[in-house]
């Protein structure tokens, strides 16, 4: 493990770390394993500082991404995840849903 | 005959425009019924065009994926050939039956079925059987794998198990795939999310509840508030609907006023989305968006009989309903991106990924739920809103099939010109 996870300028976010996940499945797991007031600290969090992130991730390739802005990145789409669940539903798990975890997805 | 949001309250009706569809309850019996379950297998599946994938699943030649397919009592092997034309073969050994393609997907130089090393070239041949000369007057040249009727629409790979097609993929499509074919499907297919999931319930009973809006307002009221209802259209009423002999179109309302979520309002910002889309640089086809309506989200575009192609600008998704039982179906929605550009886009790509999973799972809850009181005999029918009325088409085109009939041959225009008359 490298001690400078996310770029300098994020260091701030770096105690939301774990929720630093490559996949769907990951983050949505991560989203329904967790309390709503963890939810709700990781979307603050973010959602603060996402003025700034959005135009520093737009600097790079899609394809080629250093490995402190991927983690970002990754972050960023943890906030995609759990944002319903703070914006639409006030609960982890989607109110009168069919359960995700009976759910595969795939990527292509 | 306009009959959405605008004309929203003057009287008119869906019904109206396909008077032929009736007025009168749907009979429940038809969701749990063992003996139609039975007749759909023969009548409709292995009969029809069902769509197994896309073309980008397999772009070399060799390159090949398994769709098993318990409707039609079988698997097929869906692979691209040397001459790189697509080829659909039934997934089983010349010799003793066993299945060739153990594998979801792959690549290879040829098939070899696992049992005895029988193998077979990508153009089905039977090309080698281990000790050969102890057989008896085998014919290797006509034991290759029995090929299946295979062809390709807008990338979209069907196949027929019917050994005699009764009609061309490009016929079967009709009207609708003809007004679909110039919509941007290669270049909005370069990433796709796909969502799988076996549900205790009949097939219809999932599909039902794709094929119409009615149940937005409420069943989507936390996703999705304000989306595709408004201030003037609060029930959701559809733009446009066109029903073809088998298929089946509805063109939906969008709420141009919607105000965003803050992370909403972050990923419009990257990216064209269902909800909140861009206009200026449409390559939209004139029969997608048919009304023309500013306030438009997608047009759902159901395909005879369990194949979605739901198209919006800049993004479209599929579900498909593939019968496993009577009572059991494998359910699978898929959604469909452009190569993102910037990481802003695939950004907004995953929003619209998670809020189109949410959203589906709120509609996931109600199948099971319905089918697990639907054997009670309770109700003997069930009671279709006008705006349901791709329902009601659904299940009359299953009757008619069923009973033998042939498909109402009567075009869209040629109904919509009869209704005008009346």
């Amino acid at each position: 493990m490298s001690e400078s996870l996310l770029p300098s300028q994020f260091q701030d976010l770096e105690q939301w770390g774990t929720w630093s996940l490559a996949t769907e499945q990951e983050r949505s797991a991560r989203r329904q394993a967790s309390t709503m007031k963890d939810i709700k600290a990781f979307y603050d969090a973010m959602l603060a500082r996402m003025e700034e992130v959005l135009p520093y991730l737009e600097q790079f390739s899609v394809d080629v991404l250093p490995e402190d802005a991927s983690r970002l990145f990754y972050l960023i789409l943890s906030l995609a995840e759990v944002a319903p669940a703070v914006e639409q539903f006030g609960q982890p798990s989607v109110v009168d849903g069919y359960d995700v975890k009976r759910v595969v997805v795939q990527h292509n | 005959m306009k009959n959405g949001a605008t004309t929203n309250g003057n009287g008119t009706k869906w019904h109206d425009t396909y008077p032929h569809l009736g007025t009168a309850p749907l009979p429940a019996d038809v969701f749990t019924s063992e003996e139609q379950f039975a007749r759909e297998r023969e009548q409709i599946f292995k009969k029809v065009w069902l769509n197994v994938g896309r073309v980008e699943q397999i772009p070399h030649p060799g390159d090949y994926f398994v769709k098993d397919l318990a409707v039609c009592n079988t698997s097929v092997i869906v692979v691209r050939g040397k001459d790189g034309t697509v080829k659909a073969f039934h997934n089983m050994c010349s010799h003793r039956g066993n299945k060739i393609a153990w594998d979801n997907k792959g690549t290879c130089r040829m098939f070899t079925c696992k049992f005895h090393g029988w193998s077979y070239a990508l153009d089905g041949k039977l090309t080698f059987v281990p000790d050969e000369e102890r057989f008896f007057g085998l014919k290797k040249e006509t034991l290759g794998m029995t090929p299946v009727a295979v062809d390709v629409w807008a990338g979209f790979i069907f196949i027929n198990v019917d050994s005699n097609p009764q009609e061309t993929l490009q016929d079967y499509l009709g009207e609708l795939g003809a007004g679909l074919i110039d919509y941007p499907f290669g270049e909005l297919s370069a990433t796709s999310t796909s969502w799988t999931t076996e549900v205790k319930a009949n097939w219809k009973v999932i599909k039902d509840a794709f094929q119409e809006v009615y149940h937005v307002a409420f069943l989507h009221k936390r996703s999705i508030p304000d989306s595709f209802t408004g201030k003037a259209n609060p029930h959701a009423h559809c733009l446009d609907v066109h029903l073809y002999p088998r298929h089946g179109s509805m063109s939906l309302y969008g709420n141009a006023e919607l105000k965003p979520t803050p992370v909403a309002e972050l990923a419009f910002r990257y990216g064209a989305f269902v909800i909140r889309k861009d206009f200026s640089e449409t390559r939209l086809p004139p029969a997608v968006n048919p009304t023309h309506s500013k306030e438009w989200t997608l047009d759902l575009n159901v395909i005879f009989p369990a194949f979605f192609v739901d198209v919006s600008e800049g993004s479209y998704f599929t579900h498909q309903f593939m019968p496993l039982a009577v009572d059991r179906t494998l359910w699978t929605s898929t959604q469909y991106f452009p190569k993102a550009k910037t990481l802003g886009q695939r950004f907004s790509q995953e929003y619209g990924n998670v809020i189109f999973r949410d959203v589906i799972l709120e509609d996931g809850r109600t199948f099971e739920e319905t089918q697990s009181v639907l054997s009670s005999g309770a109700k003997k029918e069930f009671y279709l809103h006008d705006e349901e009325i791709l329902v009601r088409h659904s299940h009359h085109v299953i009757e008619q099939m069923l009973n033998g009939q042939p498909v109402a041959a009567v075009s869209h225009a040629e109904r919509k010109e009869e209704a005008d008359r009346v």
